[in-house]
């Protein structure tokens, strides 16, 4: 459990589909190019049926899970959840854009950015966090669909929501794996059944499971050198001996 | 005084422990940059002092770069004014007569882990078969070394390159270079580890540990432990009437 966990409690049934959360995050982020640290996903209207049918957006982004997957595949920990804000972070001057995390990430909330050509992804606006205020797609959503705070502190308006029990709440989650989400709906939400299963690249599944192996390598050479060494001191040097032998 | 035979120049010996010098920084710091508990060679406490240590995680890295890059360039300054050299050891430490190399191999093994009374009772003449200019022993690791080295050094650069020139879809060379790096390392540090005991530890390679410093080794070492270089060294000098060795 960390002390923290910023997150976000969104009521989707507000979402009127404006994307100016995905608008202002890309100004306040610098995103380039087609890329986009948030979302808005969209059901499909059903016409099926005789009820009329009705359209529901679902504003996303990187959720700051408990179980990154993520994080499991950076080799040197350049992407790891700070524990201070519950935040899931890239520590840029170490990040070297392997790109391993990208395709680790079942929600697609990561992307390696063309210009710094290291993994990104929302971080929670630090530097208007730092100037106090909301990050720049809660600040900007005309509907305040998205609730921003610390669901550890009860003085929150994001603890409130999630604990009042007024609404039942609501993750996406990948069936395949569940990172535990800290991205929460009021609710319900839809659609559902966007995710992809998180891929580790098969170089860093090799790395893993090469690891044992180099261990016990390297074991059993200190293994071996431990028992020259012992022999050294306990029976003294076999060179001296072999030397009568070949005089 | 006995008589010295010539086996290391200055600048031999200057590069070897300029070399040892670097791999020691490189593994410090190189170890202490894999941060992942699926990974962590010697535990998670380690990355996380020596980043607390030096800064972070990007001053670490940093040093490692520096250090890898003064490494790889003395290397190749060294190799482009010693081609000579570097040409005589790659020979040197490829050519593998099995036989009698393996046999070597095999029966110095025991002999330093067990024992030669046990190497007799295996039914084994306990006699070393001659050596060349390295014996088996030095040759594997330094075959190891060489072939690591290039390893290590590529898949260093390729991961240097990998925000300056790589775009999203090269990636996976990247994350190769990762897996490569890492296990080039482990099976090359596994080789140091005997090689450091048997260098410097071991009393029985004294001789040949002294000539990483003065350059020679004396005439009864030679004879013994590289008895066929010791002909080899004897007959050129007598062919040419130097006699001093």
């Amino acid at each position: 459990m960390t002390k923290k966990q910023l997150a976000m409690v969104i009521d989707s049934g507000a979402c009127i589909d404006c994307k100016a959360c995905v608008i202002s995050c890309k100004v306040a982020n610098k995103v380039p190019g087609a890329f986009s640290r948030n979302w808005i996903k969209e059901q499909a209207p059903d016409f099926s049926g005789t009820a009329r049918p009705s359209m529901h957006f679902q504003p996303g982004a990187c959720m700051h899970c408990d179980t990154p997957t993520c994080v499991a595949a950076c080799p040197t920990g350049a992407t790891y959840k700070d524990l201070e804000t519950g935040i899931v972070e890239i520590d840029k001057g170490l990040c070297i854009g392997c790109g391993n995390c990208i395709p680790a990430c079942p929600y697609g909330a990561r992307y390696r950015n063309p210009e710094t050509c290291k993994a990104d992804k929302c971080d929670y606006c630090p530097e208007r966090r730092a100037a106090g205020l909301p990050p720049a797609c809660v600040d900007t959503c005309p509907t305040k669909a998205r609730v921003f705070g610390d669901i550890n502190d009860p003085m929150s308006e994001a603890h409130q929501l999630l604990k009042s029990g007024k609404n039942p709440i609501v993750t996406v989650v990948n069936e395949v794996t569940d990172t535990k989400p800290n991205m929460y709906y009021l609710d319900k939400t839809a659609p559902g059944d966007w995710t992809e299963p998180a891929v580790v690249p098969a170089s860093m599944t090799a790395m893993k499971q090469l690891t044992p192996l180099v261990k016990g390598i390297v074991g059993l050479s200190g293994l071996g050198v431990l028992a020259m060494l012992g022999r050294q001191l306990l029976v003294g040097d076999s060179h001296e001996q072999e030397e009568n032998h070949h005089d | 005084m006995t008589r010295q035979f010539k086996r290391h120049d200055r600048s031999d010996i200057f590069m070897h422990w300029f070399n040892a010098a670097c791999w020691i920084i490189l593994l410090v710091t190189g170890v202490g940059l894999i941060g992942n508990p699926d990974l962590d060679p010697v535990g998670s406490w380690y990355p996380r002092t020596l980043r607390a240590l030096v800064g972070g995680g990007a001053n670490l890295l940093n040093i490692h770069l520096a250090v890898g890059f003064i490494w790889i360039f003395a290397f190749v300054g060294y190799l482009a004014i010693n081609a000579r050299g570097a040409l005589f050891f790659l020979r040197e430490i490829f050519m593998v007569s099995p036989a009698r190399d393996m046999g070597w191999m095999i029966r110095k093994m025991v002999i330093m882990t067990l024992g030669p009374k046990v190497l007799r009772k295996l039914g084994m003449n306990p006699d070393l078969p001659a050596q060349g200019f390295y014996n088996m022993g030095q040759k594997a690791f330094a075959q190891a070394s060489v072939v690591g080295g290039v390893i290590i050094a590529v898949t260093g650069i390729i991961m240097f390159l990998s925000d300056k020139v790589f775009t999203a879809q090269g990636t996976w060379i990247v994350s190769w270079s990762i897996t490569l790096h890492f296990v080039a390392v482990g099976l090359v540090f596994a080789g140091l580890l005997v090689h450091i005991y048997m260098a410097a530890i071991s009393p029985e390679e004294r001789p040949g540990f002294k000539s990483m410093f003065t350059g020679s080794v004396p005439e009864d070492y030679a004879r013994h432990h590289h008895g066929l270089w010791y002909d080899s060294v004897k007959s050129e000098n007598a062919s040419t009437g130097d006699e001093t060795g």
